[in-house]
């Protein structure tokens, strides 16, 4: 059995600022990791995998991005998956969603055409538009299933745990399908000494459009129908109002006050 | 030539009222009250003058003023110092290097084949980090016709400074007085052999240029000439302890000039310029192997710093007690949840770093595996990184530990205003290091103290945390404090390997060298700065 996750490298979320004046990220000192939802979405595979040696099971990792994206990709090496490969063109750059489904659907159908099963995150930290895998599920017309916690194989079906707003919901569909991850139970684990020397002799493989024989057409910035526009930083919050609590009878009925006098419970 | 002779320099001086100041006890406290104090958080700091620097002729010119006025001066660097040495109880003048972060240049030395950076002294190690990180050097950076500057933005590792204290706000001048360490001085040492040269304004408002080097002693002493006399300083002959100190000024009979200033806690003269040597940035590989009892990961220890060419950067030590806390917060602390992944029967982990090329990645692997066996683990259970991101995990499960300790302790000092944690900051030689942990154990164990051990075991230098619960036990830990410093100095070690003595240590500093050391240490300090002028009562007190 194959699985195929795919992996995006990020900027370090909480580390990441916006120039005000050029409106343009501010990129020094910004150290770039894997997407944590990818490293989940891989940990659920590597998880599989020890749970199903029967299923003799190969973690193929692939990602669009920079030269520098090898990081990201010796890290899945690390944590578990076999091989993987990176993607590297500059007649990449400047995709937007569409155009980046499109190289990494055409990643997947000419490097692993019997994949089993796609696992994604559920979203990217940095563009966070969560729309990537749908749509390469359906450029490559199979099944998709999101916001995974847990993923199972029974009777050659994909059963997925999934957060939905209310709490859980527990769905299944015929292989091959993709599904994206949110955090479940997975943690960004760190590898052991082993993990790591082990990695360095996994096959890491760059790859340009030619050698997979995308059409350079279809990505891009040429094959982008959306732009961004603009990015901006969001106006930072103003302190909230601190309710001294010393006498904390006096402090409830202030509460319910401040509450009731800014509409946000009823009388 | 080399020489124990050195003249001093008579150097152009600001006017006094250019000087940035703020004057009046009053104005101080109430806008500028943290020049008053440090991280010892000792009490009594207030000043008359608080002064801001921006070359070394505004400090030639204080330095003038305020002996003419008999106003004692208080160096101040980032204050992050925990034994008070940059706490003004004397009152007087506080002189603030926050002024004072200018790089002034970078060179290459050809006979070392290494670069150094000129700064001033009120850079922290941070600034000095990240300056080196993006290479924030222009053409005017170049000391030399040479086109250094260039050269060195070349080198695509990059370069860094590798004394790596905790406190990464510490600033370079501060850390040189105090020769402060960090982990990897496992490897590098402490500030000191990292110095190249010092410019220093003496008593007498002159300055010494110092290059390592130069200026070495004859017959265990320094002549110092100044345009008003000659200076004879008789090196004291205390014998220093052959592991990590930072206690009490440097001695040796043939020592070279600058160590005498290096870890002198400014009682000699203030660092207005400092030139420090650079590394080509090593690639390395971080690990941390769990143990199942604290005599295995000793044993550890002792064969990894035993394998010369594995050339380790730094080892660190965790205790059973420190591993509990961790373990306490681990669901509370998102940066902790790779504990859970730890075996469970683990009770004491090493953090270590090893450097690495492609060709020896394999060779490192097989020896750490034997050897890790051969100390009942396996680095199958252990965790290893590469890359800077997964180092700084490491990083701040490390940290943790002492930030744990210390939401401890100001939980308690809601009931106990004036308790505190009793930190030790010993070293002793390598044979001891079982000995000494034994020590630390058993009379701990007699007690119902809570305490946690945790530090820079491959130094033989690990920080004991005593968290008392009331001020019975405080009092209890002081007692025991002593006893651990008798017990450090007859293992050949150090009182004080890395804070210093500042104000608060100096009894530790006695059980050390003697009534007589200290007597010695005090006759350099009167023959260079007989009035008191500089930083009063640090490392011994002051009698006028
Ligand atoms: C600052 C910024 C500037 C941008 N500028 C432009 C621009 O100029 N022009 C433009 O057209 N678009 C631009 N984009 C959009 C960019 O192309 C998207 O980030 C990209 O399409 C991926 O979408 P996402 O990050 O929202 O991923 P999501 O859909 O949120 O990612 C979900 C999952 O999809 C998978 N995935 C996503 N991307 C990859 C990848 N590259 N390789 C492998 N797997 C992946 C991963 O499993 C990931 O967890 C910009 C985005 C940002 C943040
Ligand atoms: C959380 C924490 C962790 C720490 N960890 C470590 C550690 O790992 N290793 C370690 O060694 N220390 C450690 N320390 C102690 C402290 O950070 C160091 O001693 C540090 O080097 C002091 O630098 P500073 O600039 O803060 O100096 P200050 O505290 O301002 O001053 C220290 C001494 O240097 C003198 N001084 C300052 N500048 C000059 C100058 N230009 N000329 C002459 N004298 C001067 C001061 O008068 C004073 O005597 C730690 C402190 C904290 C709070």
């Amino acid at each position: 059995m194959k699985i195929v996750v795919l992996v995006k490298q990020v900027p370090e979320a909480d580390k990441v600022a916006v120039d005000p004046e050029t409106g343009t990220l501010i990129r020094e000192g910004i150290t770039s990791i894997l997407n944590p939802y990818c490293e989940y979405a891989l940990d659920e595979a590597v998880k599989l995998k020890n749970t199903h040696p029967e299923e003799n099971i190969e973690i193929i990792t692939i990602s669009m991005g920079p030269p520098q994206t090898k990081m990201a990709l010796l890290r899945c090496l690390e944590l578990g998956a076999d091989k993987a490969y990176l993607l590297s063109d500059r007649k990449f750059a400047g995709s937007d969603v569409w155009a980046t489904s499109t190289a990494l659907k055409e990643g997947v159908v000419n490097l692993e055409p019997e994949f089993d099963l796609i696992l994604a995150g559920k979203q990217a930290i940095d563009g966070d538009t969560a729309q990537v895998p749908a749509e390469i599920a359906e450029q490559l017309g199979v099944p998709q299933i999101t916001y995974g916690v847990k993923v199972q194989i029974v009777d050659k079906k994909v059963e997925v745990k999934r957060e939905i707003e209310t709490g859980y919901q527990i769905v299944s569909a015929r292989m091959p399908a993709l599904v994206t991850m949110s955090k479940g139970s997975n943690i960004r684990r760190i590898p052991s000494m082993k993990e790591v020397l082990n990695a360095r002799k996994k096959p890491l493989e760059v790859l340009t459009a030619d050698d997979i024989g995308i059409d350079e057409n279809k990505v891009g910035l040429k094959a982008s129908p959306t732009q961004v526009a603009r990015i901006f930083a969001p106006p930072e919050k103003v302190g909230g109002e601190i309710i001294d609590g010393s006498d904390h009878i006096v402090a409830a009925k202030n509460l319910l006050e401040f509450l009731i006098v800014n509409n946000y419970i009823k009388e | 030539m080399v020489s124990n002779i050195i003249i001093s320099q008579k150097e152009d001086c600001s006017p006094f009222e250019d000087v940035r100041a703020i004057k009046g006890e009053e104005a101080i406290l109430s806008t500028h009250q943290d020049y008053c104090i440090d991280e010892s958080k000792l009490a009594g700091g207030y000043a008359d003058w608080l002064f801001f620097p921006k070359n070394e002729r505004d400090i030639i010119s204080i330095v003038n003023k305020m002996k003419e006025d008999k106003t004692p001066i208080t160096i101040s660097g980032a204050r992050t110092g925990i034994v008070g040495s940059a706490v003004p109880t004397c009152g007087g003048a506080i002189l603030s290097f926050d002024d004072m972060k200018q790089v002034k240049g970078i060179s290459y030395d050809k006979d070392t084949q290494k670069y150094f950076v000129r700064i001033q002294p009120g850079l922290t190690l941070e600034e000095l980090a990240d300056i080196l990180k993006y290479k924030r050097f222009s053409q005017e950076h170049n000391l030399d016709e040479e086109d250094w500057v260039q050269a060195f933005k070349k080198v695509e590792r990059g370069h860094i400074f590798p004394v790596d204290p905790t406190e990464m706000t510490a600033a370079v001048g501060g850390s040189i007085a105090a020769n402060a360490s960090g982990g990897r001085s496992f490897k590098y040492g402490a500030m000191r052999p990292w110095v190249k040269h010092l410019r220093v304004v003496i008593e007498s408002g002159e300055v010494l240029d110092i290059e390592r080097g130069q200026y070495i002693a004859v017959n265990s002493k320094f002549i110092i000439k100044t345009s008003e006399k000659d200076i004879e300083i008789d090196i004291p002959t205390y014998k220093m302890p052959e592991a990590k100190n930072a206690a009490g000024l440097y001695a040796k009979p043939d020592m070279d000039l600058v160590d005498l200033f290096i870890g002198s806690e400014g009682i000699l003269g203030i660092i207005t310029e400092v030139d420090l040597w650079l590394i080509e940035k090593p690639e390395v590989l971080t690990n941390a192997l769990f143990f199942k009892t604290e005599e295995d990961a000793i044993n550890f220890v002792k064969k990894l710093r035993s394998i010369e060419n594995l050339d380790i950067e730094y080892i660190e030590f965790f205790d059973k007690n420190a591993f509990n806390l961790l373990r306490s917060r681990r669901k509370t602390n998102p940066e902790l949840a790779n504990i859970d992944t730890i075996p469970e029967d683990t009770t004491t982990a090493i953090f270590f770093e090893i450097p690495f090329s492609d060709d020896t990645f394999e060779e490192i692997f097989v020896t750490l595996d034997e050897i890790a066996t051969e100390s009942n683990t396996s680095v199958d259970s252990g965790w290893s990184a590469l890359d800077d991101n997964e180092r700084d995990k490491f990083r701040k499960i490390r940290h943790a530990v002492p930030e744990i300790v210390n939401s401890i302790i100001s939980k308690r000092k809601a009931t106990y205003p004036n308790l505190h944690k009793l930190g030790t900051d010993m070293s002793v030689t390598d044979n001891h290091l079982q000995d000494i942990m034994t020590f630390y154990h058993q009379t701990l164990k007699e007690t119902t103290l809570e305490y946690v051990i945790w530090g820079h075991i491959g130094d033989n230098h690990v920080h004991v945390n005593i968290l008392p619960k009331n001020m019975e036990e405080l009092d209890l830990g002081k007692q025991l404090y002593k006893e651990f410093a008798k017990k450090a100095v007859e293992y050949g070690g150090s009182v004080s390997a890395e804070h210093g003595i500042g104000k608060i240590k100096h009894e530790y500093l006695e059980i050390m060298y003697g009534e007589e050391g200290v007597e010695q240490m005090r006759s350099v300090k009167r023959k260079l700065d007989p009035e008191g002028l500089f930083n009063r009562d640090n490392v011994f007190s002051f009698t006028g």
